[in-house]
């Protein structure tokens, strides 16, 4: 018989954690379709599984010395409500899913959940997120980039949960997200485009970049972004057929039930130009 | 006494909005089993052996061995099985039912079967010929003979999923000696009769009941009687009741979508005037026949649109591949050869270098011209007076302006369209024979006795305003329960927007004559049946004189964006102008416009549904992709009065009218948005893109 | 089988169940709450919304053991309030039920964005319904029917 825990707290999570293997729940979002069963008997749960979502010692938000850090339960929705919350991740919220499912999803969710169409993980790329995770004896912080190892892979431990989401806020004169999904609202990503600049005096101080679902994991280029900076914003423009060649290599989607690789490395390009000719 | 199509509130609303309504997967029952589906795990093989494992007790395997009928679902032609026996002919093709007390051992049990298959070769595309119908109007090789310039091109259609929101379920169970069925349907009559045939039984051992229906759009027309058979099967077998609901990916896998079709169209011209059109169209049926000839029936009759082509020829085919079967969707073959239809005159007109507008005009069809199938319009139409009413709402002349530095092309496209009203030829009088009955009882209330459900359209409502006008009784006095066949005659299937305009029209005759008792009598029953008018003539074989009784006819304009970047369209705006002849109630007219306008645009630039390797590959909600309220755009719909003599009021049919439209019009919109000719639909972002990458376009 | 607590419809309910399974299918066989229809099983259709501690949640997708000392409420709790009351009026008014199927879920979607946003725009409610999918009416007579509550309902949200 597979166990199913509802901890009192975090610690007590981590405890049984530390003594077996368990799947986590926490909104559900994703697990309960994949697990999903004949109508009316239970999700096939075939391991120990621990539900965390009512744990609110992981239910928090708040803004610390430039940081807005993120406890792993709390729901997008509400994150998205949260004043400090960067605009760029308050964008990629608000055409996530629907409303019903934005109250239970997670950023957590999303890392943990590793899809290469995870809708906020573009956005913790491009700032360079960091994530908390624990487990009953030990506590990391690793970069959003070394957590997803791949699709639905990361580098989490049997013991380990994540914590909290760590985003530190940025200055950006000008940003942009754009989910192409098969429909405006309640939708799955074919590809989607995130681009934040900072510029001053004319001159693209801070320029970063990332393509969702067009490979298997997030495709943020520092090498590629590092060649550009300090370039005036004219400069940069005239070298846009340089940028578009220089990611090309990096985006390779495939074709599925929701589109097909060409169109969806034709419009991620398109979107990095539009971006670019529009600074 | 009121205008009719005053709106009154719709007398089931308050019990669906509260959870009240009682939908089949709502029903308990005491011992009740569940049911499951074993299917092929194959799209085309030979069965050579069925392994079933031990069931423990209270567990049944029901197969082709339970039929004591012949082993057909009893629709038009003796092709699709119940249940697959030597041969499977598509992936998921019923194989046997599984049924029994606990989910959890069913499952069990059907992952114990054991089937051996000899795997053949499958066949897709349009290369199997099953069905193939042929006719001609005027002399159309004079019109070649005569031509100077032929403009050809060839249009191709996707599949559509009726995505009801309810999936297909049935509950079964035995009582006072007979098999009785409860259900998701919208034809009692065809399920009973289905039911009757596979268990080879007297007319009076079957029952059919319609639970609240949750949708069904077509997709509960034909595809039922499967799903009964299966069931009653069961029943008649353990006696005891057994509920069988379909899983949503179940349903959309296994259930009929609408057909996909490739359709060439020719064009014979000389001097900017067309002398004639060939038209040639290919179904895909999928495994099986079905209501596929009657889907290309309706198809090949609409080869000329809203237009009148003196000279031409048109043929068709119905092609069997190794996938689902497809069927009935809200207009029938239609929506299919209106989008070719309206792409085509439009891409003649270019090709001419005419103004659409001007072309569409010279060949509008007028009261009195020959139809398709030489055929008479005989009732007033009143396109113009329509067309004038939506160029002036619309101010269709400054719809678009061009903005070269807008993120979008903007673009404006019209559909013109007409809807034949009921079933195709004479069948209403070969075939259905509908009977209606109106009972008045001893404490002053009017029943309305017959098959026809209410799936949303507001039927209940509609029926009862129409018996309670004429007899002049509060609406409360009238009942309409859902049918059950113990009790309503059989006034034919809830389809082919027929239910209002004859079914409706027989009810009000019924209610007219029981008028004359109504005061005086105690109790008083009376029927009336279909006659078809003498003057409506039909040449099954030949595809000659009225294939429809009457008419329907619209108008839609629909403006769109489309992004420059990432080619997806944006939903701007859409009017609509519907002669439906009268509204029996505006707002049940305008609420099926609002709906089917959305289906036909859906269906015209969103909804992708392809089989891969015979398989359905948007097999779920999350994959297949229909409008969300966000999707919706700004919808003006206006209706016009053309009161048509035999409706009740004067109303024709309006169900699927409202559909057919849609996706010419958004093709043509993105078309003119664009600036590139569109041959298919759904005009996705990825075919949007691939006609921008194309140069020669 | 682990003890769950929950308030349902303003009642408290303290249950011995599984915990993984979903809360749509307790609602519906244990409760008999069958305002809450099952129309996806993955949480895209809104057909099983429910409010749970006041907002919007597809049943579908909830253990049992996430509702754990929270408060539910099903349609079957929503109409027999004012609110409830007044939204399914502005429904029938609007004409915005068809099939009905959907209604349900889209009457509490209505109650969870007037509780958020008592006088939304159109566009506002496109978004607060945009997680519950409708096939028959072309959603613009069910937009109709939440501007019609909002201005009707003067003062209860």
């Amino acid at each position: 018989m597979v166990k199913h825990i509802i901890p009192n707290s975090l610690s007590e999570a981590l405890d049984y954690m530390s003594k077996d293997e368990y799947k986590i729940v926490s909104g559900g979002t994703d697990l309960m379709v994949q697990k999903r069963a004949w109508a009316e008997t239970p999700p096939k749960f075939d391991q120990n599984t621990i539900y965390i979502f009512n744990l609110m010692d992981l239910k928090y938000i708040k803004k610390e010395n430039n940081k807005i850090i993120i406890g792993a339960n709390y729901p997008v929705e509400k994150i998205k409500d949260f004043k400090s919350t960067p605009i760029l991740l308050k964008k990629a919220i608000e055409i996530m899913a629907s409303p019903a499912l934005r109250n239970l999803a997670t950023i957590a969710g999303n890392i943990g959940n590793a899809s290469p169409a995870g809708d906020t993980l573009p956005i913790l790329y491009v700032h360079d997120a960091l994530v908390k995770i624990v487990s009953k004896n030990n506590s990391r912080i690793v970069p959003i980039n070394e957590v997803i190892l791949s699709v639905r892979k990361t580098c989490i431990n049997k013991d380990e949960m994540i914590k909290e989401i760590i985003i530190p806020i940025l200055e950006f004169t000008k940003t942009s997200f754009v989910k192409v999904g098969g429909r405006k609202a309640d939708a799955i990503s074919k590809t989607s485009f995130t681009g934040a600049v900072n510029v001053k005096d004319g001159i693209v101080k801070d320029i970063r970049i990332a393509f969702g679902a067009v490979n298997v994991t997030v495709v943020r280029k520092k090498e590629i972004e590092n060649k550009y900076k300090g370039l005036s914003v004219l400069e940069l423009q005239s070298r846009i057929n340089e940028i578009l060649n220089d990611y090309e290599p990096f985006i390779k989607p495939i074709t599925d039930q929701r589109s097909n690789k060409d169109y969806r490395k034709q419009v991620s390009l398109n979107l990095l130009k539009e971006f670019i000719n529009n600074l | 006494m009121t205008d009719i199509s005053k709106t009154i509130k719709k007398v089931d609303s308050d019990e669906k909005a509260t959870g009240k309504a009682v939908y089949v997967s709502d029903i308990k029952m005491d011992g009740m089993l569940y049911a499951k589906t074993f299917r092929s795990k194959h799209q085309h093989a030979l069965i050579k052996s069925i392994k079933y494992p031990k069931l423990e007790e209270g567990y049944y395997i029901i197969d082709h061995n339970d039929i004591k009928g012949k082993n057909f679902v009893k629709i038009i032609f003796e092709d699709m099985v119940v249940f697959a026996d030597k041969k499977v002919n598509y992936y998921l093709e019923p194989i046997a039912l599984v049924v029994g007390k606990d989910k959890l051992i069913i499952e069990k049990i059907i992952n114990e079967i054991e089937v051996e298959y000899e795997v053949l070769e499958p066949v897709y595309g349009y290369v199997n010929s099953e069905i193939n119908y042929h006719f001609t109007k005027g002399n159309i090789e004079r019109a070649k003979m005569d031509s100077e310039k032929t403009i050809e091109y060839t249009y191709d259609t996707g599949y559509q999923e009726q995505l009801y929101i309810e999936p297909q379920g049935m509950i079964g169970y035995f009582e006072d000696n007979q098999v009785v069925l409860n259900g998701s349907i919208q034809c009692p009559y065809y399920v009973k009769n289905a039911v009757v045939s596979i268990l080879g039984s007297d007319d009076d051992y079957v029952r059919v009941i319609q639970a609240t229906v949750g949708g069904a759009f077509g997709g509960k027309e034909e595809f039922p009687s499967l799903l009964a058979c299966h069931l009653a099967l069961a029943v008649d077998k353990i006696k005891k009741p057994i509920k069988l609901i379909y899983e949503r990916e179940e349903d959309m896998e296994t259930t009929t979508k609408r057909h996909p079709a490739k359709i060439t169209l020719k064009a014979y011209t000389k001097n900017n005037k067309i002398l004639g059109m060939s038209s040639n169209v290919a179904i895909d049926g999928g495994a099986y026949i079905g209501l596929s000839g009657v889907v290309l029936s309706r198809a090949l009759i609409a080869s000329t649109g809203a237009y009148t082509i003196d000279n031409l020829e048109v043929t068709g085919d119905v092609f069997l591949t190794n996938t689902v079967p497809n069927g009935a969707f809200r207009g029938f073959g239609a929506p299919q050869m209106l989008f070719a239809v309206e792409m085509f005159i439009h891409h003649i007109a270019k090709d001419l270098n005419i103004d659409p507008l001007v072309l569409r005009r010279q060949y509008l069809a007028k009261q009195g011209d020959a139809t398709s199938t030489s055929g008479k319009f005989r009732d007033p139409i009143i396109m113009n007076e329509m067309l004038k009413t939506i160029l002036e709402i619309s101010d269709y002349k400054k719809l678009v302006k061009p903005n070269l530095k807008s993120k979008y092309y903007e673009g404006v496209g019209m559909s013109w369209f007409l809807h034949g009203c009921g079933f195709t030829g004479s069948g209403e009088a070969t075939h259905i024979k509908a009977v209606v009955k109106l009972k008045k009882t001893k404490d002053g209330l009017v029943h309305i006795l017959i098959a026809a459900v209410d799936m949303g359209q507001g039927v209940k409502t509609t029926m009862k305003k129409i018996v309670a006008n004429i007899l002049n009784i509060p609406i409360e006095k009238v009942v309409y329960n859902n049918p059950d066949t113990n009790f309503v005659p059989d006034s034919g299937p809830t389809v082919a927007s027929r239910t209002i305009m004859i079914v409706g029209g027989l009810v009000a005759r019924a209610a007219l004559k029981l008028k004359k008792h109504y005061r005086h009598l105690d109790e008083k029953t009376v029927t009336e049946t279909f006659k078809q008018p003498e003057y409506i003539k039909w040449d099954e074989e030949n595809f000659k004189g009225d294939a429809y009784p009457a008419y329907s006819w619209g108008i839609n304009i629909v403006k769109v964006e489309v992004d420059k970047a990432t080619y997806q369209v944006n939903l701007k705006n859409v009017w609509s102008i519907y002669d439906v002849g009268k509204a029996i109630d505006e707002q049940i007219i305008l609420g099926q416009a609002d709906g089917g306008t959305m289906q036909g645009l859906g269906y015209g630039y969103l909804e992708v549904m392809n089989a891969v390797d015979g398989k359905i590959a948007q097999k779920n909600v999350t994959d297949y992709i229909i409008p969300t309220s966000v999707d919706t755009p700004d919808m003006e719909t206006y209706l016009m009065d053309n009161p048509y003599p035999l409706g009740p009021y004067g109303a024709k049919g309006a169900g699927e009218l409202t559909l057919v439209g849609g996706a010419p019009a958004v093709a043509l919109a993105i078309e003119n948005a664009i600036g590139k000719k569109v041959y298919k639909i759904p005009v996705t972002p990825e075919y949007i893109m691939e006609l921008m990458n194309d140069d020669e376009n | 089988m682990m003890k769950i607590k929950f308030e349902l419809n303003n009642k408290e309910y303290v249950f011995n169940e599984d915990p993984s399974k979903r809360l749509l299918d307790i609602l519906r066989n244990n409760f008999s709450l069958t305002g809450i229809k099952e129309g996806c099983g993955e949480g895209e259709c809104g057909a099983c919304a429910v409010l749970i501690n006041g907002e919007l949640i597809n049943s579908c997708l909830v253990p049992l053991a996430n509702v754990h000392n929270k408060k539910i409420m099903t349609i079957e709790g929503l109409s027999e309030t004012k609110r409830g009351k007044l939204i399914k009026d502005s429904f029938s008014k609007a004409g915005a039920v068809q099939c009905g199927f959907c209604t349900p879920g889209m009457m509490m979607a209505t109650e969870a964005l007037l509780n958020k946003t008592a006088h939304p725009t159109v566009d506002e409610i496109k978004i607060g319904l945009s997680g519950n999918l409708c096939r028959c009416t072309g959603y613009n007579m069910i937009i109709e029917a939440v501007l019609l509550a909002s201005k009707e309902g003067e003062g209860l949200w």
